[in-house]
C-alpha cells in the first residue's frame, strides 16, 4: 500500500502544472522501505526528484528536526554539475520552508564554507568521488557519516567502467559500514546492462535493490545534413568543414543550437568557421569544451538557460547536466559512434512539451551516412550500448588504501572485508591483497633491500602515513582521472583562459598564433607551467590537438553498419542517407568490392610509400587496434619485416617498405583463434600497448605525478617517464602486479578482448576476399591518409635505422 | 663507430660514451647517479639496480678502450637525496675496481644541488670550462672561443623516418659545427628529441650499434 504523499509535496508539482510521476512515487516508497535502486531515465525527466524528495518526505512525516546533522550524500561524477544540482535541489527546501543545510564540498569550495563544515556538516552534501575522497581522510569521518540516510549517485553511467567507478564503490563501502541504515539509490541514462550498472552501484552481497525505469522516452528524431555534391565530398575529411553553409541553415532555421563535435579540436575549428561565416554573429555563438577555464564555460552555460546564444559548438562537456530549455536544435558533427551516446545528445533538445527530440547528423565524410542510417536501425531495434565494470584495479587499490591510512589507518583484516564487498575487488585474492599492502608499506618485493623506503607505516598492527610529505603528495595527487601534462593559458594581463597539453605548446615558437577559446592568441612565452598569450589579429593560427582517447564506434552501431552495407552490395539503399552517399559506395564495388556479411575483404596496393594492405572487419577502432598489432605480429614471423599501422572505426592498414606475406599467412592461420593466448600478449608487447598503458597505473598508484601548485622546481629531480618506469619495472622487478595489470587493461578495457576473440571467430569462418586495386578505394582512403600509427617490426633497429634519415629541422 | 672531429679521431660506443684515443680518455655526459634513490627517499616505490647497472657499463666501456682517464661533464648524482647509502656503496665499489683511474669532473646544474662525490671516491671535481685543445669540456653545450666543445645537458635523441611511414626515436651523439653533444648516460634518464640542421651530424644509437644519420647517410 503506498504512502499518501504530503500535500505540500503535491502542491509544489501542483504549481508548476507537474504531477508526481508513478516512478517518483515508486522510488519515495521504496526508500521509506529502506530499500536501494536504480533509476533509469533520458536527463530532463524528473529522476533528480524521485531520488532527492523521500528523505524530504521522511522528514516532513517524522522527527522534524530543526537542524538535522549530514543526512543525504550527492555524488555527481562532474565538478561542473555541482552548482546545478545544488540549485534544483534548493528549490523544493525553499518553497516548502524546510530548514535544512544544503551546502556542496568541491575543490572550487570557498574557505569560508570548508571551514563551516569543518565544524559541522549540513544536511545534504553535493559532492565528487575525487572529493568525497580526501573527505574521506578526516580522523573524525566515522562521526560525521553516523546518521547518513541516503547516497545518491548521479548520472552514474558516466562513472561505471571507469576507475572513478570503482573509487565510488569503494567509497560507497565505506560509508555503508559507517551507516549501515543508509540508502543508495543511482540514477543512470538507459544502458543496455541495468541490472550489472545496479549490482555494481549497491555491492557485492547487499540484496536485490530495485530497478525503476523513469519515464519512457518520447520519439527521437534522427536525420543528417546531405551534402549537395558527391564528388566533391572529403573521404577522409574529418577535419573538413565543407558541409558549413547546410550547417549555418540548420542554425538560423533555430532558436538555439547545440552543434556537438566528437574532439575538442573540432569545437575550436567550427567555431572558427561559423563566425568567419558570420561575422554578425559575434556576440550570439560560443564555444564549450573541458580544457576552457570554469568562468567562461559558466559564462556560456548561463547564455543557454537565458536563450542569449544563438549556437554553441561544444563537446561532451555538455552531454550532462541540467536543461537548456531554450535549445531546440542539436547537430551532431561526425560519426555518433554509439547508440546511445546520440541519444543522449538528441535528448538536450526539444524539452518542451509536445515537441519531440530532434538531432541532424552532419557527416565529415561519406561513409558517417551508412552510420546515421545505421544508428536509426538500431533504436528502432533498441540495441543500446552496455557499459562494463572495471575488475579490481590493483593501482587504484594501492591509491585507495594510502588513502585510508591517512585517514585514521586501519587493520589489514577488516579493511580487506570491506574492500570485498565492493563488487569490483569482490574476488581479489588474499596474495593480491597482501601485494598492495606489500607494495604501499615497503615498496614490494623488490625494495626488500632498501628499509629506509616507507610510505605507509605499521604500527601495532595498524597500517598509517606518518611522513608528512607522503601524505602531502597523495592528497594532491588523488584522483583517477588522468591527464597529460598541461599547461595554462593566461593572458600577459592576466585573465585565465584554459588548458592545453603541453606537448602542443612545446611546439610554438613565440610570435606563433593559434586558436584557442574561440579566439586568436598570439604565444609570447612560457613561465612557471604557464603560456603566456596576447590577443592577435591573425586569423591562420594553428588549432590545439587534446590527446583525448578517441571513442570507438560501439558493437552496437557496428553490426548495423555492418548490415547497410549487406544491403548495398544487394543494390539496396533505403533512405536519404543512403541515396546520398550511393555513389560513393558504387565507387568502392567498382574499384573494389562491397563486402558482404560473411565476406572479409583485404585490399593490396602499392604506392610511393610502400606496400599497403587494408582489412575490413567493421569493428571499431578499440577492436582493430588490437587485430592490427595481432595480424601484423603474425605475418612478421615468417619474414623480417617492419610494419606501421593505423586504424579507424571500419578497418586497419598494415604499410611495410616490402611486399608482405598475406597469402601464405593465411594459410599459416592468420585469422586462427589458435595460440591466441601467446600470441596477443606477443604482439601487444611488440606494439608497446602495455608501456603506454602504464601511464595512467603509474600515476594512480602514486609512481608519477604532477607536482604540486608552484612548485614545479623541486618536483623536477622525481620526474621519471611512466615509460622509463615500465621499462626498469620489466628489468628489475617483473612480477609487480602494477605490470601484470598494465598487460590486463590492454587486453580487457583497451582492446576489449571478448570482442577482439569473437571478431576473430568471426572473421575465420569468413570468406576472405584479397582485391588488388588500380587505385584507392573510398574505403581505403582515410586510413591511406592518417599520420597517426602503431609499429611493429622483426628486422634489427639498426638495420631499419641505416635506411632512415633523421628529419631535418623544419 | 671512428669519426674524425677538428682532426682528431674519436669512438663513439654505443654504451653512450665517446673515447679520445690520443689522450686514452673516456668521456660520458649525464650519469644521474642515485636517480632511483631520490625517487625511493621521497617513498615512490621504484626498485634498485640502476645505478649498479649504470656502473657495470660504464667498467665494460672502460675495460673496452684501457682508458687511463674519465671525464664526466656534469650531472654526475642526480640530487642530494639520491646519495643513499646503497647507491654510494656501489660507486665506491666500482671505484674499487679502476682505482688507477684518473677521474675529472666537470660540475652540472644538478651537482650543485646534489654536492660533489664523496672525497673517497678521488675525483677531481672543476667548474667549466675545462680546455683541452682542440676541445673544451663543460656541460652546458654552449659555443666557446677557446676550441670545439663536448659537453650533456641536453639528453639529445633523434626522430628517424623511412619509407612505409617508419618512426623511431633514438638516443643519439649530435655535432654541429661548433659543439658535440653527448647522450645521457644515466639509464633512468629522459631524452629530448632534437632537430639536427643539414651541417650537424648525428649518431643514433640503435640497440648496441652506433649508426650515422643525417648528413653522413646517402
Amino acid at each position: 500500500m503506498p504512502a499518501a504523499i504530503p500535500k505540500p509535496i503535491r502542491d509544489f508539482f501542483a504549481h508548476r502544472g507537474w504531477k508526481p510521476f508513478a516512478f517518483q512515487k515508486e522510488v519515495w516508497d521504496a526508500y521509506r522501505r529502506g530499500e536501494s535502486g536504480l533509476i533509469h531515465a533520458a536527463t530532463g525527466t524528473g529522476k533528480t526528484y524521485a531520488a532527492w524528495l523521500g528523505p524530504v518526505i521522511e522528514w516532513m512525516q517524522g522527527d522534524g528536526e530543526a537542524n538535522p546533522p549530514l543526512r543525504v550524500l550527492w555524488i555527481t561524477p562532474l565538478r561542473a554539475l555541482v552548482a546545478d544540482t545544488e540549485n534544483a535541489l534548493q528549490l523544493p527546501l525553499t518553497e516548502l520552508n524546510i530548514p535544512w543545510r544544503l551546502e556542496s564540498r568541491t575543490g572550487d569550495t570557498k574557505a569560508s564554507i570548508k571551514a563551516k563544515q569543518q565544524k559541522r556538516l549540513p544536511t545534504a552534501l553535493v559532492t565528487t568521488p575525487e572529493s568525497l575522497a580526501l573527505f574521506l581522510t578526516r580522523e573524525d569521518a566515522p562521526e560525521l557519516f553516523r546518521d547518513l540516510r541516503l547516497i545518491i549517485v548521479d548520472e552514474w553511467h558516466e562513472l561505471l567502467g571507469s576507475k572513478r567507478g570503482v573509487q565510488t564503490e569503494l567509497e560507497l563501502a565505506r560509508l555503508r559500514k559507517w551507516s549501515p541504515q543508509a540508502r543508495t539509490w543511482g540514477l543512470s541514462a538507459t544502458l543496455g546492462n541495468m541490472t550489472t550498472a545496479m549490482a555494481t552501484l549497491l555491492g557485492a552481497g547487499a540484496p536485490q535493490g530495485r530497478l525503476v525505469r523513469g519515464v519512457v522516452p518520447k520519439t527521437v528524431l534522427i536525420d543528417a545534413l546531405l551534402p549537395a555534391e558527391m564528388e566533391r565530398f572529403p573521404w577522409a575529411g574529418h577535419l573538413g568543414v565543407n558541409m558549413l553553409p547546410q550547417v549555418l541553415t540548420a542554425i538560423e532555421e533555430g532558436q538555439t543550437t547545440l552543434v556537438f563535435t566528437n574532439t575538442r579540436s573540432q569545437t575550436e575549428i567550427w567555431y572558427q568557421a561559423i563566425l568567419e561565416a558570420r561575422p554578425e554573429w559575434a556576440g550570439q555563438i560560443a564555444v564549450h569544451h573541458g580544457s576552457l577555464e570554469r568562468k567562461i564555460r559558466d559564462f556560456v552555460e548561463d547564455g543557454l538557460r537565458a536563450g542569449s546564444l544563438r549556437c554553441v559548438v561544444c563537446t561532451s562537456s555538455l552531454d550532462l547536466g541540467v536543461d537548456f530549455t531554450p535549445v531546440d536544435r542539436v547537430l551532431q558533427i561526425g560519426s555518433p559512434k554509439g547508440v546511445a551516446r546520440l541519444l543522449q545528445r538528441a535528448g538536450r533538445s526539444g524539452h518542451r512539451p509536445g515537441v519531440p527530440s530532434r538531432v541532424t547528423c552532419v557527416p565529415t565524410h561519406a561513409f558517417e551516412l551508412v552510420e546515421v542510417a545505421a544508428v536509426r536501425d538500431a533504436v528502432k531495434a533498441g540495441s543500446i550500448e552496455s557499459r562494463y565494470p572495471v575488475e579490481r584495479p590493483l593501482d587504484l587499490l594501492s591509491q585507495w588504501v594510502v588513502n585510508i591510512a591517512i585517514g585514521g589507518g586501519f587493520e589489514a583484516d577488516e579493511l580487506l572485508a570491506e574492500i570485498r564487498s565492493t563488487n569490483s575487488y569482490k574476488d581479489i585474492t588474499e596474495a593480491e591483497w597482501h601485494w598492495v599492502l606489500d607494495f604501499v608499506t615497503r615498496g614490494g618485493e623488490a625494495l626488500r633491500a632498501y628499509p629506509e623506503f616507507h610510505r605507509v607505516t605499521q604500527r601495532d598492527g595498524r597500517y598509517l602515513v606518518e611522513d608528512r610529505m607522503v601524505r602531502r603528495r597523495h592528497l594532491l595527487s588523488i584522483g583517477t582521472i588522468v591527464s597529460d601534462a598541461s599547461m595554462d593559458v593566461r593572458y600577459l594581463t592576466g585573465g585565465r583562459l584554459g588548458s592545453v597539453e603541453e606537448s602542443f605548446i612545446a611546439r610554438l615558437r613565440p610570435g606563433d598564433a593559434f586558436h584557442f577559446a574561440g579566439k586568436a592568441l598570439e604565444f609570447v612565452r612560457v613561465r612557471e607551467m604557464t603560456a603566456w598569450v596576447k590577443k592577435t589579429k591573425a586569423s591562420d593560427g594553428i588549432i590545439p590537438r587534446w590527446d583525448g582517447s578517441r571513442m570507438p564506434l560501439s558493437s552496437e552501431l557496428a553490426a548495423a553498419v555492418r548490415n547497410r552495407l549487406d544491403e548495398a552490395r544487394n543494390h539496396i539503399f533505403r533512405g536519404p542517407e543512403m541515396q546520398s552517399v550511393r555513389p560513393v559506395l558504387e565507387t568502392q564495388a567498382e574499384t573494389s568490392m562491397i563486402p558482404a556479411r560473411e565476406q572479409f575483404l583485404i585490399e593490396r596496393v602499392r604506392t610511393s610509400e610502400g606496400h599497403h594492405l587494408f582489412f575490413y572487419p567493421f569493428e571499431g577502432r578499440l577492436v582493430h587496434e588490437g587485430l592490427e598489432a595481432l595480424m601484423a605480429w603474425r605475418i612478421s614471423r615468417l619474414k623480417p619485416i617492419t610494419f606501421s599501422m593505423s586504424c579507424n572505426d571500419y578497418g586497419f592498414e598494415l604499410l611495410a617498405p616490402d611486399p608482405a606475406p598475406i597469402e601464405r599467412a593465411i594459410e599459416h592461420g592468420l585469422l586462427s583463434p589458435a595460440g591466441l593466448v601467446d600470441d596477443i600478449p606477443a604482439s601487444l608487447n611488440a606494439a608497446e600497448m602495455a608501456r603506454r598503458q602504464f601511464r595512467e597505473i603509474a600515476r594512480v598508484a602514486g609512481l608519477t605525478f604532477n607536482g604540486y601548485p608552484g612548485q614545479n622546481k623541486s618536483v623536477r629531480q622525481l620526474q621519471a617517464s611512466s615509460g622509463l618506469l615500465f621499462d626498469v619495472f620489466t628489468r628489475y622487478d617483473s612480477g609487480n602486479l602494477l605490470l601484470n595489470q598494465a598487460h590486463r587493461e590492454v587486453l580487457e578495457r583497451q582492446l576489449e578482448r571478448s570482442r577482439l576473440g569473437q571478431t576473430l571467430e568471426r572473421l575465420s569462418s569468413s570468406k576472405i576476399e584479397i582485391v588488388d586495386l588500380k587505385r584507392p578505394s573510398p574505403l581505403c582512403f582515410p586510413l591511406l591518409v592518417d599520420r597517426t600509427r602503431n609499429r611493429i617490426s622483426s628486422e634489427k633497429l639498426a638495420d631499419r635505422v641505416r635506411r632512415m634519415r633523421a628529419r631535418a629541422e623544419a | 663507430m671512428t669519426f674524425t672531429l677538428q682532426g682528431e679521431s674519436l669512438t663513439l660506443f654505443p654504451e653512450r660514451g665517446v673515447y679520445w684515443p690520443k689522450t686514452q680518455t673516456l668521456l660520458v655526459a649525464d650519469t644521474h647517479w642515485g636517480k632511483a634513490a631520490t625517487m625511493r627517499a621521497a617513498a615512490i616505490p621504484v626498485p634498485g639496480g640502476t645505478t649498479a647497472d649504470d656502473l657495470s657499463r660504464l667498467s665494460r666501456l672502460l675495460d673496452r678502450t684501457r682508458a687511463r682517464r674519465l671525464v664526466l661533464l656534469g650531472d654526475v648524482i642526480h640530487a642530494r637525496q639520491g646519495r643513499a647509502p646503497q647507491t654510494l656503496a656501489a660507486v665506491a665499489e666500482w671505484r674499487s675496481h679502476h682505482h688507477t683511474l684518473d677521474i675529472l669532473m666537470i660540475r652540472g646544474n644538478h651537482d650543485r644541488g646534489a654536492g660533489d662525490p664523496p672525497d673517497e671516491l678521488n675525483i677531481r671535481c672543476c667548474n667549466a670550462p675545462v680546455v683541452e685543445p682542440p676541445f673544451v669540456f663543460q656541460h652546458f653545450p654552449t659555443e666557446s672561443p677557446e676550441g670545439y666543445t663536448l659537453a650533456g645537458h641536453t639528453h639529445p635523441a633523434v626522430r628517424l623516418h623511412g619509407k612505409g611511414r617508419q618512426r623511431a626515436t633514438l638516443p643519439c651523439f649530435l655535432f654541429t659545427p661548433r659543439v658535440g653533444v653527448l647522450p645521457a648516460f644515466g639509464s633512468m634518464t629522459g631524452a629530448a628529441i632534437v632537430y639536427p640542421r643539414s651541417e650537424d651530424q648525428v649518431f643514433a644509437i640503435a640497440e648496441g650499434e652506433v649508426v650515422a644519420v643525417g648528413r653522413d647517410l646517402n
